[in-house]
């Protein structure tokens, strides 16, 4: 009896290590230990035994049965592993799969991270018609009534809508600041906006010039400010655009809508200031004009000048876009070429 | 505008110790954009005076010549080909190293020690038109050499310290100075030069003129005219002027004429205010100063001839006009050889008359640039003390016969009233009065003050529209005080709720979800449209806005759709790409209606602002790209959080197919198409293989959530089964039948939690007219784990009921 468990038990442990699967083990396993397993003959022949024999003998079952379970777990565990054991040859170094590729253009981009930017600030967002009128383009703007950007040659004009008067003499906005009075005719003082959109010049384009191009304004009106502080709305900008601080100074510039009136400058990132060719020697490079909004501006919007103050500059959108990614051509932004825009995810 | 640091120091004295990079820095911080700055000696660089002792026969060249040259401290011998070469003659010797411009054509080439037939050449015997002064030293031949011999100088001299040409030229930016008419001529921007550095400023030279009769002139239009100071002088003729006169003005780039003329430039280049030599013998009777007549015909100085209009002014004789008022002369009346009586002008004519003039033909000069900038009329008397004293100088014989000054209006110098409160909180800073009255002292400002007021009387030539209010006094001081010594403080905020802008924020997240979920590319288009598209488009153009100098002719009307343009791209990426999908938002625009959103006064058009798309793709998978793209457009509302839309057949657009089209609506308002782009216009637009699915709605319509709108249901606590069918049924039922009726007849099945549609199938397995349509349904109880016949029982039951109602048949 004794011999015969002893086979039971080296039969049974051969065909558990020789298994090759799961449901072949499910198969050994229910030989092995099911209702009618290798056991059932012996358990049948216990009674025809010497009584004093029997518990050796049960003992001894119960611990074959103890050891094939423990036998049959490890396999299972070794048959899974082995299962989905990844080939010692698998390449690594095999390029992932690309995400299907959309996103937004790069002027977006940058505008939406001036918007976070702003509105981390608590300024509002502006948005405006891209159609406005002589009224709002030059008047409202302390443009004096002869000044050249008036004339056909600087704004695309609109056919038949001239009938004399500023108020119905309808061109594509030339600027974003005329949309400036509008926010201030409709919005309660103090006001902190920005003002993204798109302007339309009439120009010979080239790689440098366009006709229909980006400005992104942010303006300031309160009791008590001084112009100075214009700078901290400047560097907050560049700091966004560039990662980093970047060296602003403010010169004088003129422009009908401000006084006094600035020509801003950034330190070239170039060549640090040192002067290149970049920068035509300078060491700085013109990138937006600024300044506290004129008097007969700040009328306009219904405000009292001796009252109230403030400061705007206007930035140009993708003038920045070409200088964060060095883009050379500011005709590939409304080129709708996805060659160019996929560059930009 | 060019500015010579020598002329400048004529008016102040600027220390040696000046640092030329800070004054240009200076300069441009508080005043004009210094755009670069010229050594003007870097020029004639090893460019040297050289005496010619002897004058010797080539060995081997008949045109050549060897010229024993003294160089200062030895003698050389040089090669020349000059034809006007003689012994005692100071030249200019270009030595090795130099950079001359050979016979004045091509590229500078560098001098380098030669062998010319034969003969060794120590550099080179220049012409003026090598070395850049042909304008000063004009060669009656193109073999003649340049003759120095007139200058005192001895051999070796550098070129630059010989002709007095050493130098520096400030490039300044014309349009940093376009509000500053004070500034375009040398005493002006010496002003502001010495304010910036607190130096003396010389007093510009004054003339009285004593015991002239008067000269008739007959100024008919004061308001266009409203200084004009005629003055007849005998006794000149023309010569060339003096050298130092010459070098003066060629070195801020204007080319020597004769003395005459010279004068003319020479003051205008000094004082800003332009003036006019006429040959008095060509003048009938007298100076009149009026409108031209319509179709008036003038011969300009330039050649150019002008059919004039009422609106130019001109000056003219009692005959006919002689010249183009503040532009320029006419050759009627120009200095010519002969010239021996000349009639000067100084005068002041209106900014913008000029600068309508000078536009309209076409004709800016260095007069007209200066008039257009409004120069005040006081600048006449700088002018003509200037021009007195030159021609007295160059001809000390002349006399003045007649002279009239007529100036009927005097200037108003503007007076401005400035609270030092409001200036100290202006500028965020205390400036001591003292400082403040020194800087604007300097600038010509007349300072007084009474307790808090400060009262400014503003100097003519800064009255004609540059200073008028406070704020311009204290742009003057703060520029002055320099711009960098004012610190920012921190900007201050009222905090009173946050920032809600739903409209705002709407598109951005409707370009965020087509971006970066639906993974669709941003595109970027002009407003105008391209002809050949709105006519296949749009085709009819009624109340689209036309620009009235548009871009190309071709390129007028601008857009009252996204979609012309969004073709237009497509059609521009299909060189390089076969499926894509692009999207744009934009405002469309359309003469339909007008609205006075701000200024009572004002009519605008309605603009809205729209976001359309293409989805590119084959017509073989038409399917797959219909679904795709719908299923963007559908997902849309629930990820940007908004109203839902619903798709609606009530209004096919002119551009679509005839089946596969579809509205966007919201509560049921249209806002929107979603189409196929008919086969017949995308052939029409050159697109010949590819289908495009385009959509377009009006992000104005649109209704964002104030919040997020997802409502959350209990997770099953019984197991929710899968249980697909497939239908065979007629092909003209369609999904949205089959899904009402499974939903109607089993509204009280609380079994059947959805339907959903897997797929459909056509093709050889189907009978023609029939359809295959694969559905999901999701069965499960609420209460307890279903039996397969229960489960069945519902699944079967909603074939039956297609089966009843379509005579669908179960595919097994």
């Amino acid at each position: 009896m004794i011999d015969k468990l002893k086979k039971i038990l080296e039969d049974g442990e051969q065909r558990i290590a020789k298994t090759m699967s799961e449901t072949e083990l499910q198969d050994v396993k229910a030989s092995l230990l099911g209702k009618q397993s290798v056991f059932t003959e012996v358990m049948k022949e216990m009674p025809k035994l010497d009584p004093k024999m029997r518990p050796e003998i049960g003992k001894k079952v119960n611990e074959i049965k103890s050891k094939f379970t423990d036998l049959i777990d490890k396999q299972r565990l070794e048959l899974q592993l082995k299962a989905d054991k990844i080939d010692e040859s698998f390449d690594t170094t095999v390029p992932g799969i690309a995400p299907p590729s959309g996103g937004l253009h790069p002027i977006t981009q940058m505008c939406y991270d001036l918007n976070d930017a702003f509105r981390s600030m608590g300024f509002e967002i502006f948005e405006e018609d891209d159609i406005t009128s002589e009224l709002y383009a030059f008047d409202k703007l302390n443009f004096p009534p002869n000044h050249p950007a008036r004339e056909s040659m600087d704004t695309y004009w609109l056919e038949g809508h001239d009938t004399g008067c500023a108020c119905d003499k309808l061109c594509l906005r030339p600027h974003l600041t005329g949309g400036s009075v509008r926010y201030l005719q409709t919005h309660k003082p103090p006001y902190r906006f920005v003002y993204p959109g798109r302007v339309y010049r009439n120009e010979s384009t080239d790689a440098r010039h366009e006709r229909a191009f980006f400005q992104y304004e942010a303006l300031i009106v309160d009791k008590d400010f001084n112009f100075a502080s214009g700078k901290i709305l400047i560097k907050s900008v560049l700091s966004k655009v560039f990662g980093r601080d970047v060296p602003v100074r403010m010169r004088a510039g003129f422009f009908p809508f401000v006084e006094p009136g600035f020509e801003i400058d950034m330190g070239c990132l170039v060549c640090g200031g040192k002067g290149c060719s970049v920068c035509k020697q300078v060491g700085w490079i013109e990138i937006m004009p600024g300044g506290t909004p004129h008097p007969n501006v700040l009328r306009a919007g219904g405000l009292d000048p001796d009252e109230y103050t403030g400061f705007y500059v206007n930035i140009g959108l993708d003038r920045l876009v070409m200088m964060r990614y060095g883009v050379d051509d500011v005709r590939l932004f409304h080129s709708a070429d996805l060659r160019f825009l996929e560059q930009f995810n | 505008m060019k500015v010579s640091l020598d002329w400048i120091k004529e008016y102040v004295e600027l220390p040696e110790s000046m640092d030329l990079t800070k004054l240009a820095y200076d300069l441009t911080m508080s005043t004009v954009e210094v755009e670069g700055t010229e050594k003007l000696a870097d020029k004639f660089d090893k460019i040297i005076v050289g005496v010619i002792k002897e004058v010797l026969p080539h060995p081997n060249a008949d045109k050549l010549r060897i010229c024993k040259t003294d160089i200062g401290n030895e003698i050389k011998d040089i090669v020349c080909g000059g034809s006007n070469l003689e012994a005692g003659m100071k030249v200019a010797v270009a030595c090795p190293g130099a950079v001359v411009k050979w016979h004045g054509e091509g590229e500078p080439v560098e001098i380098k020690n030669a062998v010319l037939r034969g003969v060794p050449s120590f550099g080179m015997i220049c012409a003026a038109v090598e070395i850049g002064l042909a304008d000063l030293f004009p060669a009656n031949n193109d073999h003649e050499i340049v003759d120095l011999s007139a200058f005192d100088v001895k051999a070796g001299t550098p070129i630059a310290d010989a002709l007095d040409l050493n130098d520096i030229i400030l490039e300044i930016d014309n349009k940093s100075m376009t509000n500053r008419p004070d500034l375009w001529g040398h005493y002006g921007i010496a002003r502001e030069i010495a304010a910036l550095y607190d130096l003396p400023l010389k007093e510009f030279p004054k003339f009285d003129l004593k015991d002239v009769p008067a000269l008739t002139i007959d100024i008919q239009d004061t308001e266009r005219c409203p200084r004009y100071m005629g003055t007849e002088i005998n006794g000149v003729f023309v010569k060339p002027a003096p050298y130092k006169i010459q070098q003066r003005i060629w070195k801020v780039g204007m080319r020597p004429i004769n003395a005459l003329v010279d004068i003319t430039n020479y003051v205008m280049l000094a004082t800003g205010n332009p003036t006019h030599a006429f040959d008095a013998d060509n003048i009938k009777d007298h100076i009149v100063v009026r409108c031209a007549n319509d179709g008036e015909n003038l011969l300009l100085l330039n050649g150019k001839e002008l059919s004039l209009s009422s609106n130019d002014l001109v000056i003219a004789d009692t005959e006919s006009a002689v010249g183009l008022a503040g532009v320029m002369g006419g050759s009627k009346d120009s200095i010519l050889p002969k010239t021996q009586r000349v009639l000067l002008e100084v005068a002041n004519f209106n900014a913008q008359g000029i600068r309508g003039t000078a536009l309209r033909y076409d004709n800016r000069t260095d007069a007209s640039s200066r008039y257009e900038k409004g120069i005040d009329p006081e600048r006449c008397d700088q002018a003509f003390a200037l021009s007195m004293q030159m021609f007295k100088e160059i001809y000390p014989d002349m006399q003045v016969v007649a002279h009239s000054d007529y100036y009927p209006t005097k200037l108003v110098q503007n007076e401005i009233d400035v609270s030092m409160k409001w200036l100290e909180s202006r500028l965020g800073k205390v400036i001591a009065k003292e400082d403040i009255v020194k800087k604007l002292s300097e600038l010509g400002f007349e300072v007084s003050f009474n307790e808090d007021n400060m009262h400014i009387v503003v100097p003519t030539w800064r009255s004609t529209g540059d200073i008028s209010i406070k704020d311009d006094i204290m742009e003057e001081i703060a520029r002055m005080y320099g711009y960098e010594n004012f610190e920012p403080s921190p900007i201050t905020t009222t905090f009173t709720g946050a920032i809600n802008q739903l409209d705002i924020d709407i598109e951005r997240k409707i370009k965020e979800y087509l971006a970066f979920r639906c993974n669709m590319r941003e595109i970027f288009t002009y407003p105008w449209m391209d002809d050949e598209y709105v006519k296949a488009i749009l085709q009819n153009t009624d109340n689209i806005l036309k620009i009235s100098t548009p871009p190309s002719p071709d390129e007028s009307y601008i857009r009252s759709s996204l979609l012309p343009n969004i073709v237009k791209a497509v059609n521009k990426n299909l060189r390089y790409y076969t499926e894509f999908s692009i999207f744009e938002s934009a405002k469309v625009f359309s003469a339909e209606s007008f609205s006075t959103p701000y200024d009572p006064t004002e009519k605008l058009p309605v603009q809205s602002k729209h976001i359309g798309g293409a989805f590119v793709g084959n017509y073989k998978t038409i399917n797959d790209l219909f679904r795709k793209s719908k299923g963007i457009l559908e997902n849309m509302s629930r990820y940007t959080h908004m109203e839902k839309f619903d798709f609606i057949k009530s209004d096919k657009p002119v551009w679509s197919d005839d089946v596969l089209w579809l509205n966007i609506c919201v509560d049921g308002e249209k806002i929107g198409d979603f189409a196929l782009l008919s086969k017949q216009i995308a052939l029409q637009c050159g697109i010949k293989n590819n289908a495009v699915m385009l959509f377009e709605l009006d992000i104005d319509k649109l209704r964002p959530f104030k919040s997020r709108t997802n409502t959350f249901t209990h997770l099953p606590e019984y197991p929710m089964n899968d249980f697909d069918l497939s239908m065979i049924i007629d092909e003209n039922i369609s999904w949205a039948d089959i899904k009402n009726t499974i939903l109607e007849v089993n509204k009280d099945n609380e079994l059947l939690k959805s339907v959903s549609f897997v797929e459909e199938y056509k093709g050889k397995q189907i009978l023609k007219g029939k359809k295959s349509v694969t559905l999901r349904l999701v069965i499960g109880s609420d209460t307890k784990t279903l039996t397969s016949a229960e489960l069945e029982k519902t699944g079967f039951g909603v074939a039956k009921c297609l089966e009843d109602k379509y005579n669908a048949l179960l595919r097994r």
